[in-house]
């Protein structure tokens, strides 16, 4: 093993690495359903950095035993706490997952920003207004006509 | 006293029970939820009125704080707790379709944990009560059935998700630098272990996590299309109360843990922030409801700038205008149930519902701050306070709600323009159909209890600055909840 690098740092780094890694997949990716999966990655890190905070090296399992002397014990909170953590995660996957399948059903994809669009459409429509102009999208109509997929791709081709 | 306990417990109890009374008996089903959450307001207005000394804690489980969970109920936890299951009552879903009993069930569980969020003092309970709360809201935005709220909740989910996320690594942060969850011990062990880099960093996680459901600036992407797509009653609640609980949970971890002043500045910088973005959306939003969502983005940040002020004086401004807030924002949901869609229909809406614009006029008199109304001494006693501060960021903060201000009753009063408009309308859109009778009633009753404040402004401030100075003070709560020992030292 490298010197200086315990098995307590390896740990933490991966705790937060989780988090970053899922808050990050969260933010980048452009599918709901990664969303959810990058969410559960996000929870896994928390939960263990919940656990380590409670761990110690040197202990065992929080059982009393009937002995005259009891041995270094790890504090049983966190674990209790991190079971509670991660029955409420599950619960929240769940129900995300049963939201998208609502949402899938509805809208026909699960794509990030399709399925934006086509819920703001929805609400201008419901309260009867013009819908904003996206700013993605220049102003005006457009000069010309686009042209179909496949001669587009076609003529990138031949240049 | 520990029928305090019950009111958390009933409304829990409730929501488990609901679906299956409602299948025996549907007469008891509809009438359990009215009937525990009465309950929940005669218990705790008896409190109020009774002559035990507050605050108190109380142990669950019969393990003292800080090894067990504990209850505290001091006056402004006892305020918000009464605020919820009152409110609860009267956004209550009445209306009667075929899942009425699971709105009813949903809204119980609502009720519950967002009373628990008021009285706990344990910050993994708060953690749970939080959560739970977040799950009763997405299953009632849910509810409504249209595409949107699907979307709308799939995108509070996620973002929920992360403040959760966040606030989980703050509080595993805490513990294991302290080994304590209880809010009191924290605030007991803060100044040796918390007021660090590492402090700063598990406060900074929770902010932002908990800031999610207050609409802090960064993390308030779901408010509009929430807003937009749940009931009016239930966006009533949201806005109205559970924002404010968020930011009780801030204020208690402001004030007993994390007294410092770059923890302060951090909720000024993005109160104001929030305010400068909230306004200025509102001002553009073109319908009824995403303004009214963004009006509540710009007065929490208002709230949060309150927050900010280091002394009595200005808790006793963010209580005032939280609880302004509450009544307004609530009472203008309800109108926006007949008036929910674009606000160009509302021309001459004036003649169609003279009692609705007259309720809707008087609602934006106070909201902008119009003297004999609460609102202004709400605003009043935030401006005064601003101006004393000799920190630059406050006196950006005073600018910056002055200019809140300004846009506020620019965006209000075109609206009331609108409603007593004599010209025809020009588009052919179709007209709104008629306020619904208990919209517009419930609407009334905010509006009688603004005006019920205006008359008793004077003994309210006074009462409202004891609740102010009693929660101010960390000292007190930490001797109610681990009573001291010789030496201080546990």
């Amino acid at each position: 093993m490298i010197p200086g690098v315990t098995l307590e740092l390896i740990l933490y780094t991966t705790a937060l690495g989780l988090v970053i890694i899922g808050l990050a997949g969260v933010v980048l990716s452009s599918h709901l359903f990664r969303m959810v999966l990058a969410l559960v990655i996000a929870e896994a890190g928390a939960n263990l950095m919940l656990v380590l905070s409670g761990y110690r090296w040197d202990a065992v399992a929080p059982i009393l035993l009937q002995r005259a002397e009891q041995p270094t014990m790890v504090d049983p909170v966190p674990q209790a706490m991190v079971l509670t953590a991660i029955v409420i995660g599950v619960g929240i996957q769940a129900l995300a997952v049963s939201i998208l399948i609502r949402i899938r059903q509805r809208y026909g994809n699960l794509k990030r920003r399709d399925v934006a669009e086509k819920m703001d459409a929805e609400i201008a429509a419901s309260a009867g207004i013009r819908r904003d102009i996206s700013q993605d999208a220049p102003l005006g109509e457009r000069p010309l006509s686009p042209l179909p997929a496949h001669t587009a791709e076609s003529r990138g081709g031949d240049a | 006293m520990n029928n305090l306990v019950l009111t958390i417990a009933l409304p829990l109890l409730g929501a488990f029970l609901l679906p299956v009374l409602m299948r025996l008996s549907q007469a008891i089903g509809l009438w359990l939820g009215p009937i525990i959450l009465g309950y929940g307001c005669w218990l705790l207005g008896n409190l109020w009125f009774s002559d035990i000394s507050l605050p108190l804690s109380i142990a669950i489980g019969g393990f003292d704080a800080p090894y067990g969970i504990n209850l505290y109920l001091d006056s402004l936890a006892l305020l918000f707790a009464f605020a919820v299951q009152l409110l609860g009552l009267i956004c209550w879903p009445y209306a009667l379709n075929q899942d009425t009993a699971r709105r009813q069930a949903l809204m119980l569980l609502l009720v519950a944990s967002s009373t628990g969020l008021a009285l706990s003092g344990d910050l993994f309970n708060l953690y749970v009560f939080y959560e739970l709360a977040a799950v009763a809201t997405f299953g009632l935005v849910a509810a409504s059935t249209t595409s949107a709220a699907y979307a709308a909740t799939f995108r509070y989910l996620i973002l929920s998700g992360i403040g959760s996320v966040l606030t989980l690594l703050g509080i595993a942060l805490i513990y294991s630098h302290t080994g304590t969850l209880n809010l009191a011990h924290l605030a007991q062990l803060a100044p040796e272990l918390l007021h660090d880099r590492l402090g700063m960093t598990a406060y900074l996680l929770i902010l932002i996590g908990i800031g999610v459901k207050a609409e802090l600036f960064p993390v308030n992407a779901w408010v509009p299309e929430i807003y937009a797509t749940a009931s009016s009653r239930l966006s009533g609640f949201l806005a109205g109360l559970l924002s404010k609980l968020a930011l009780l949970i801030i204020l208690r971890l402001l004030v007993l843990i994390f007294d410092q002043p770059e923890a302060v500045q951090i909720v000024l910088v993005l109160g104001i922030l929030g305010v400068i973005s909230g306004e200025f959306a509102a001002w553009r939003a073109k319908d009824m409801r995403r303004m009214l969502g963004f009006s509540s983005i710009g007065q929490l940040g208002i709230i949060f700038i309150a927050l900010s002020l280091p002394d009595e004086r200005g808790l006793l401004a963010l209580l005032a205008l939280s609880l302004h807030h509450l009544v307004i924002k609530t009472g203008l949901f309800m109108l926006a149930d007949g008036w929910g869609g674009s606000l160009e229909r509302l021309t001459g809406a004036a003649k169609r519902s003279p009692v609705g614009a007259a309720l809707f006029t008087l609602f934006a008199l106070s909201l902008v701050g119009v003297p004999p109304l609460p609102g202004f001494w709400a605003k009043f006693t935030l401006i005064t306070e601003l101006a004393a501060q000799s920190e630059p960021l406050y006196l950006i903060g005073l600018l910056v709600f002055l200019l809140a201000t300004v846009i506020e009753t620019s965006y209000l009063f075109r609206i009331v323009a609108k409603l007593y408009s004599s010209a025809e309308t020009t588009t052919n859109q179709p007209e709104h159909q008629n306020m619904p009778g208990l919209s517009l009633a419930t609407a009334s009753l905010f509006a009688i209890t603004l005006l019920a404040a205006t008359v008793l402004i004077a003994p309210i401030g006074d009462g409202l600055q004891a609740v102010a100075a009693e929660a101010k003070n960390a000292e007190l709560y930490i001797q109610t909840v681990i009573p001291a020992t010789p030496g201080g030292q546990l």
